[in-house]
């Protein structure tokens, strides 16, 4: 084949200039570090590449939103610590308010530390996180959650919680109606109270002998001393029932309807003991509003002050379990955010991994490719100039 | 026989030699010559003259001067040479246009994915306005991206459009050029001898003309050639050149397409009528590939905007009162095109009328009904004459599936809207659902509290709930929910079953009482909200879904925004069937996106290289046939010299033989 001077030329230069490009494409990717820098270079791997990088930038959105709730949670864990320390102060100062030698200027003093105490409470519970939320503000409060209103602190807040997005869906505040106004009335399952007027008796918190017979009804007590004996008749929701005239024995235990109580003291004709269902009512400042109260307020009979005594206390164990849960609820979530974070960490790896496997250069072969392109354009280089060289005119000059 | 027929042979051989070395010279001169083709001198025994001792030669004639040339070769080089034209222009469009589709952290889906992610911000802190402030930034970064992308897209097209034009004046130019050189050669076809460098310009002029656009050619007697377009629409005929137009597209004067104008009227040619040639692959460019690269970004624009704002507007936002969300993004209105070619009355088209503003409308419009349906395309709506009236034919360009639709009829995403008066027979409009909306998309929200951060309705659980139900999620779903009525779900058993009451706390709508049944993992719809639970409801716990009491700590809304980025909202479709095929969420949608384009500029790539390579072998074998081989013309220079020299050696003997001769004399 004849071989056109001009096209050998222009074919030689072509060729050059590919496997110079070639190289020139091949050392951009091993600068860069990239295999894929456009689409094109390889589709598939580029819309690989494009989903890891979501991927990434939803974990790291995911750890944003971790640990916004660890922010709060932290500081919503330790703020019921020391929630429940005050309790457990304002619980000892009650005990020692039981003191039979204290006189009322005694209770009112201890009356003064309790209010002390309930005051720092209710300090904790409005606390905020610095930057406008309210740990316990529960689905929303722009002012404080919890006001001191006629008839006791109300709750300014809607309860549940602020959640982060749904794939965490960890809280971003915690339900104070619940935590601190929600504890169960009673021993959890009913309330024995003895009626105003009481003076010389007093009902126990009592306790469930029979779950399978509880029936939700409310019950009272109504006592009669005729000729010398205490005789009492047990009502169910305001009617008789077989127990009319049952003799009264003081500290004897009273079974009502799988439930059991014990009244004690001498209890004068018509006093009234009632047994209600229990309730998620008890709040935490209404507890201590009462204890307060009652150390207030003078003359009152050793049973009175007895009964009071019992049922403060019974209810400041009530509201100190209840925000013992909320803050082991708490413990709970920062152990979840500590195991989301790690699991983030975990994915954020594996799809840092994914994408530098869908378009990082796999240097070893980069640079295994790069020497073999460079030989063959050294090759090209030398042969092009050496095949140039042999033109038939050099030879027949001299002719 | 006599001495001077010695000296005849040797001047007749010396001429011949000396014509040989001309012509080898000329030869070596063009050497590098574009388009020349290596010339031979032929040469002829002159006829022998008779006598008695037999026929003696009277030595050589140069019989004419003929070109190595092959019609086939030079014919394959200039239609290869075309095809490589046409895919090395599509493919160098394509390459800038895959610069819109950018990979990573530089690319449209990370910006998507970025403006999503900052609503997480709001939603730990709603209250929080640097957060509002950098979620805000990043709906504006987004509407700025789409925004360069769609201008990119329009600097293509007018970059094509630019070429095309010169490609046009260019074409006009050669034909004329051919045309001449066909009459040039026409005329001196009388001598009998082939005019080879006019042979090899207009072989040339071909070759360069099918750089432009694909030619087929037939020669004629006269020594004319014809040229014509793939189609078999003449060019050049004889002495007379067509000439070529650049003709604005008949839907968007903003695109050209190739034309012809005869008789004083231009005439588009259709779609995919040019076979080869660079206009070919930049038509091709512009009405395909520049065509969906439009669909794909807008349909992921209007998929985006479409569900954020109307999540946003099922929010509330930070203003006092809290009210609905405004719109987060504007994007440009979906777009209907008429033909020009379309039937007129007093100068106006038909099927137009003038609106109440006192603009003239096309009576065609179309409205977006769904975002999440839209789908990359453009369709193309056509007065068909054989259906009934008020039934047309709408074709959809990306994929050409057909169907026939009526006035108010709703096609993936969007509806029809045809008014009167109706379109003429044969009337055809493009309707650009998607296309144009990128063009102007913007942030329309620029007061960082108008982000409808908080849900309109919050759920709360009653604490005496014995069950472990707990609220998983709460979102209002529909625009028609009326955050003034309270629901109060109360479970009747174990099972989930569920009495519901719906009150109006202003006490304008009856209450509302009925029952359902609660399915793990399926939410309870009521009021236009969705709620979602967690956990075992048991027999008496309950439920209300009241309104948000304060909107300002409310997260409700800003989650699901944030939600939105894992959610189907792009191009689902309705199947044939009546089934619908689930869309895909906006990365994998860009990531979808991506490979398209991604797999059409590599596959443009590799034609381009392939036919480039085929070109190049062409062009290979033309300059073997054609081609100066500069040892081969040294060589011919040597031997035509030392036949010159022995030409002259021969006079020099016939010189000393006459000598010889007078000295007898002497």
């Amino acid at each position: 084949m004849r071989i056109s001077t001009a096209n050998a030329y222009d074919a030689g230069i072509d060729a050059l200039t590919r496997r110079q490009s070639d190289l020139s494409d091949l050392q951009a990717q091993m600068t860069s570090g990239k295999r894929v820098s456009k689409a094109s270079d390889d589709p598939a791997a580029a819309a690989r590449a494009e989903r890891a990088l979501a991927s990434i930038s939803r974990t790291e959105t995911s750890q944003r939103a971790v640990d916004a709730s660890k922010v709060v949670m932290t500081q919503t864990e330790s703020s019921l610590g020391t929630a429940g320390d005050l309790l457990q102060s304002a619980r000892e100062l009650m005990v020692s308010a039981g003191n039979a030698t204290y006189k009322d200027t005694d209770r009112v003093s201890i009356a003064a530390q309790l209010k002390s105490i309930r005051d720092q409470l209710f300090t904790v519970a409005n606390q905020s996180d610095g930057a406008g939320t309210y740990l316990f503000g529960g689905q929303g409060a722009t002012q404080k959650p919890f006001v001191d209103a006629p008839g006791g602190v109300q709750y300014a807040a809607t309860g549940g919680q602020t959640r982060t997005e749904a794939g965490t869906n960890l809280p971003l505040t915690s339900d104070g109606q619940a935590s601190w106004l929600s504890a169960r009335t009673g021993n959890g399952v009913f309330v024995a109270s003895a009626a105003p007027g009481v003076a010389n008796a007093t009902i126990d918190s009592g306790i469930v002998s029979d779950p399978s017979a509880l029936t939700g009804a409310d019950y009272s007590l109504n006592f009669t001393v005729a000729g010398g004996v205490t005789t009492y008749a047990v009502l169910k929701n305001g009617l008789p029932t077989a127990v009319t005239a049952a003799p009264y024995v003081s500290g004897q235990s009273i079974a009502v309807d799988g439930m059991t109580v014990a009244v004690s003291g001498a209890p004068a004709s018509g006093d009234q003991f009632q047994i209600a269902p229990s309730t998620p009512t008890l709040s935490v400042f209404a507890t201590l509003d009462k204890a307060i109260t009652g150390l207030q307020s003078p003359g009152r009979t050793g049973s009175q002050i007895a009964q009071a005594n019992a049922d403060n206390l019974r209810d400041v164990d009530s509201v100190m379990g209840n925000l013992q849960t909320a803050r082991a609820a708490a413990g709970a979530v920062l152990n979840r955010i500590d195991n989301e974070s790690s699991r983030l960490d975990t994915q954020k790896l594996a799809s840092t991994t994914e994408r530098s496997n869908a378009e990082d250069v796999d240097m070893v072969h980069a640079i295994s490719d790069f020497q073999n392109k460079q030989s063959g354009y050294d090759a090209a280089l030398k042969s092009y100039a050496m095949v140039q060289r042999l033109s038939l005119f050099q030879y027949v000059n001299g002719g | 026989m006599s001495i001077s027929s010695l000296l005849s042979i040797g001047s007749r051989a010396m001429t011949a030699s000396y014509a040989q070395l001309t012509v080898t010279g000329n030869n070596i001169a063009n050497a590098n010559t574009v388009g020349y083709s290596r010339q031979n001198a032929e040469l002829e025994t002159a006829f022998s003259q008779q006598t008695g001792s037999g026929f003696f030669g009277k030595g050589v004639n140069v019989a004419t001067v003929t070109r190595a040339h092959s019609d086939f070769l030079t014919r394959e080089a200039a239609t290869t040479s075309s095809i490589a034209a046409s895919d090395g222009a599509r493919s160098a469009q394509l390459q800038q246009m895959e610069n819109v589709f950018q990979t990573g952290e530089s690319g449209l889906g990370y910006s998507a994915q970025l403006m999503f992610n900052a609503f997480v911000d709001v939603a730990n802190k709603p209250q929080d306005s640097s957060a509002r402030q950098t979620a805000l930034a990043r709906v504006g970064d987004l509407a700025d991206r789409f925004s360069t992308a769609s201008g990119q897209l329009d600097s293509l097209q007018t970059g094509v459009t630019d070429q095309l034009r010169t490609s046009v004046a260019s074409i006009n130019s050669l034909t004329t050029q051919i045309a001449n050189l066909n009459r040039q050669i026409a005329n001196v076809k009388g001598t009998g001898h082939d005019p080879n460098s006019l042979l090899d310009q207009r072989d040339t002029a071909i070759g360069n003309l099918s750089q432009f656009v694909q030619v087929t050619t037939i020669a004629s007697a006269d020594g004319t050639v014809g040229v014509f377009l793939g189609g078999g629409q003449k060019l050049v005929l004889g002495g007379d050149a067509t000439t070529l137009a650049a003709v604005p597209d008949a839907f968007d004067p903003s695109k050209l397409q190739l034309g012809i104008t005869e008789g004083g009227a231009t005439r588009a040619f259709p779609d995919g009528f040019i076979a080869g040639g660079s206009v070919s692959g930049l038509l091709r460019f512009q009405n395909h590939d520049l065509a969906d690269a439009r669909g794909l970004l807008g349909q992921l624009a209007s998929a985006i905007t479409g569900q954020l704002n109307n999540q946003q507007a099922l929010g509330l936002d930070l203003g006092t009162p809290a009210s609905a969300g405004a719109p987060l993004l504007s994007i440009g209105a979906p777009a209907v095109l008429p033909s020009s070619n379309n039937a007129m009355a007093g100068g106006v088209p038909v099927a137009s009328y003038v609106n109440g503003s006192g603009v003239r409308v096309s009576s065609v419009s179309i409205t977006t009904v769904d975002g999440k349906s839209l789908q990359p395309s453009d369709y193309e709506l056509t007065a068909d004459p054989s259906l009934p009236a008020g039934q047309y034919k709408l074709t959809r360009l990306a994929d050409g599936t057909t169907s026939t639709v009526a006035n108010g009829a709703v096609v993936d995403g969007f509806r029809i809207d045809i008014a009167s008066p109706a379109p003429a027979a044969s009337d055809r409009f493009l309707l650009e659902p998607v296309s144009t909306s990128t063009r102007n998309m913007v942030r329309a929200l620029d007061d960082p509290k108008g982000i409808a951060a908080a849900s309109p309705v919050a759920a709360t659980t009653n604490v005496a709930n014995t069950g472990t139900a707990t609220i998983a999620s709460l979102a209002a779903v529909s625009p028609s929910i009326n955050p003034n009525l309270t629901a109060t779900v109360t479970f009747t058993d174990n099972l989930g079953n569920y009495n519901y009451r719906l009150v109006d706390t202003t006490g304008a709508l009856p209450t509302v009482n009925g029952s359902g049944a609660f399915v793990a993992g399926q939410p309870i719809a009521l009021n236009g909200f969705e709620l979602r639970l967690n956990g075992v409801p048991k027999t008496a716990d309950s439920l209300v879904v009241a309104r948000t009491a304060f909107p300002a700590s409310d997260n409700g809304n800003a989650n699901a925004l944030l939600g939105l980025r894992d959610a189907a909202i792009v191009g689902q479709q309705t199947l044939a069937g009546g089934g619908i095929a689930p869309g895909m969420n906006v990365t994998d949608a860009y990531a979808s996106a991506l490979g398209t384009i991604g797999v059409r500029v590599q596959s443009g790539k590799a034609a381009a290289d392939q036919s480039t390579s085929i070109a190049s072998d062409a062009k290979s074998a033309v300059a073997a046939k054609s081609g100066v081989n500069l040892d081969e013309e040294a060589a011919r220079l040597i031997q035509y010299q030392q036949s010159y020299q022995a030409a002259a050696k021969m006079l020099q003997i016939a010189q000393s033989l006459f000598d010889s001769l007078l000295q007898i004399g002497h």
